[in-house]
């Protein structure tokens, strides 16, 4: 499959980056380690007229302890992440969640900013162009079906990286920067819920980097991925759980993140279910029953949703089970 | 369409330099097989999922049909050819053909390269992390049993796991 014509930029600078977005508002497209704009290129999804390559900005790039935060350059890449002692001692979860990623050639040039910044997927989407002309546009193509719900009105394309769910577990927050603007979010807010345009950011803006609390004492975290096969493949449901324990072994804060149940990760309410109890008493049904609230699985996945919905709670409960074992990992250190 | 210009870029394949001119839109993988005729690298699913693009840029295993020419322009990549010396096969390509781990070879490449990372890595891998290792390069024939004992021997064979 060949790419499509495009102007290629290579700013030395971030500066020089966002007057590039800016300018070409909406026709462009950063590139990172390329892993997914480039396949979507090659599919006819993406054909953006310019390609701003940020592969000498060395700005976006690094790892870095200050205070009681870490913050991680978007262009650090996920090799880099894993070999990091200060993200392996102290967020298993991310850890675990870049060991999850496809493969370690992938690692090589694959970035945080890029994994999290992923489009949605599905089975009729991602597909090539000969495969597509098959049956008419779907809705996230520009067209008005989705064949993956016959008669479906809206996109139910799947955010698919592994990252994401276990950085919103963490409490981290993003930064976004564009021409003489920064802001910093937390970086849920930057999902929109929507298949069409899973992200809330606009044209002309770039993420830059995430910002992680360092977790005190008595806190563990997990991510857990289940796909077909037990290397490489995109999740078909994955959840990150991060547990802060207080006095007699109580859960005192609870995060949990589902990823791979719709356009968005879901953040489960799980206040009321875990605050305040010990992780024994938590009520595997009263589980199940908040666990679906806010996904959307279909058939659009290599197994079909009624599957993933079953396995929700097997998925929620090995990563709150793995949250725990964590704590007194890190505590046994 | 507008055909945008070509650039012209210089890149370090095997120890030589070559200058090639390009489009933007031109990947490795094309650069190499094409323009310097280099076709031991293979194309298979051209999207970054079957590992048989596997070559090393500046030492570490990337997917050559992801990567652009123009984002590797002065780099040093490493292709299966830049392996043997002369007549002398590296240590685990002899040890592939040894092996019998060739079957149908389209996988081969790739799995080679990926080696050669795996090994600069970690020198005495365990068939655990052989198979972890390999786990993104696809065969289709199921050579894999004997692709596992040919790093063995390749890991035995070399001492550190250099490039030699």
């Amino acid at each position: 499959m060949r790419l499509p014509n495009f102007e290629y930029c290579e700013p030395a600078t971030l500066e020089e980056v966002l007057s590039l977005l800016e300018e070409n508002k909406g026709d462009t497209r950063v590139l990172a380690g390329g892993t997914d704009l480039i396949p979507l290129m090659k599919y006819g999804l993406d054909v953006p007229s310019t390609i701003v390559s940020l592969k000498n900005v060395t700005a976006l790039k690094g790892i870095l302890q200050q205070d009681k935060e870490v913050f991680i350059g978007a262009m650090t890449s996920l090799a880099e992440l894993w070999s990091s002692a200060i993200i392996k001692d102290n967020f298993p979860a991310l850890h675990q969640a870049v060991e999850a990623v496809a493969a370690p050639p992938i690692w090589n040039v694959a970035t945080l900013g890029g994994n999290i910044c992923q489009n949605s997927r599905c089975l009729y989407y991602n597909q090539s162009k000969a495969w597509r002309l098959e049956k008419p546009p779907c809705l996230k193509a520009g067209g008005n079906i989705c064949h993956a719900v016959p008669k479906g009105k809206q996109c139910f394309s799947v955010y698919s990286g592994d990252l994401a769910p276990a950085l919103i577990a963490l409490r981290s927050s993003v930064a976004v920067k564009k021409k003489n603007q920064s802001r910093t979010t937390p970086l849920q807010e930057i999902f929109s819920g929507h298949g069409l345009a899973p992200f809330t950011l606009a044209k002309d803006e770039l993420v830059t980097g995430v910002i992680l609390p360092l977790p005190g004492r008595g806190v563990g975290s997990r991510y857990v991925k289940m796909r077909v096969r037990s290397a490489v493949d995109y999740p078909l449901l994955s959840a990150a759980a991060s547990l802060t324990l207080g006095g007699r072994r109580r859960i005192e804060k609870a995060v949990l993140v589902l990823g791979a149940v719709g356009p968005t990760p879901i953040v489960v309410e799980t206040d009321q279910l875990f605050v305040g109890s010990t992780i024994d008493l938590v009520n595997h049904d009263a589980l199940s029953k908040i666990l679906r609230q806010g996904t959307q699985m279909v058939d659009n996945l290599a197994l079909p949703g009624s599957y993933r919905r079953r396995m929700l709670p097997v998925v929620a409960q090995k990563a709150i089970q793995g949250a725990l074992k964590s704590i007194a990992k890190r505590e046994n250190r | 369409m507008k055909k945008l210009p070509k650039q012209l870029i210089s890149l370090k394949v095997n120890g030589y330099e070559y200058e090639v001119a390009v489009r933007p839109n031109r990947t490795l993988l094309e650069v190499l097989r094409e323009d310097l005729r280099l076709t031991g690298t293979k194309e298979g699913c051209d999207d970054g999922a079957c590992g048989t693009c596997t070559v090393l840029l500046e030492g570490v295993p990337i997917r050559s049909c992801l990567c652009l020419a123009v984002e590797a322009k002065g780099k040093e990549v490493t292709t299966i050819e830049g392996l043997a010396e002369g007549d002398q096969l590296h240590p685990i390509q002899q040890a592939f053909v040894d092996h019998g781990a060739i079957q149908c070879g389209y996988c081969t490449p790739g799995m080679i390269m990926t080696t050669v990372g795996l090994l600069l890595k970690n020198p005495q891998p365990s068939e655990k992390e052989i198979l972890i290792g390999l786990e993104d390069n696809l065969c289709r024939c199921g050579a894999h049993n004997r692709i596992v004992k040919a790093v063995q021997t390749a890991a035995t064979e070399m001492k550190g796991g250099k490039l030699s």
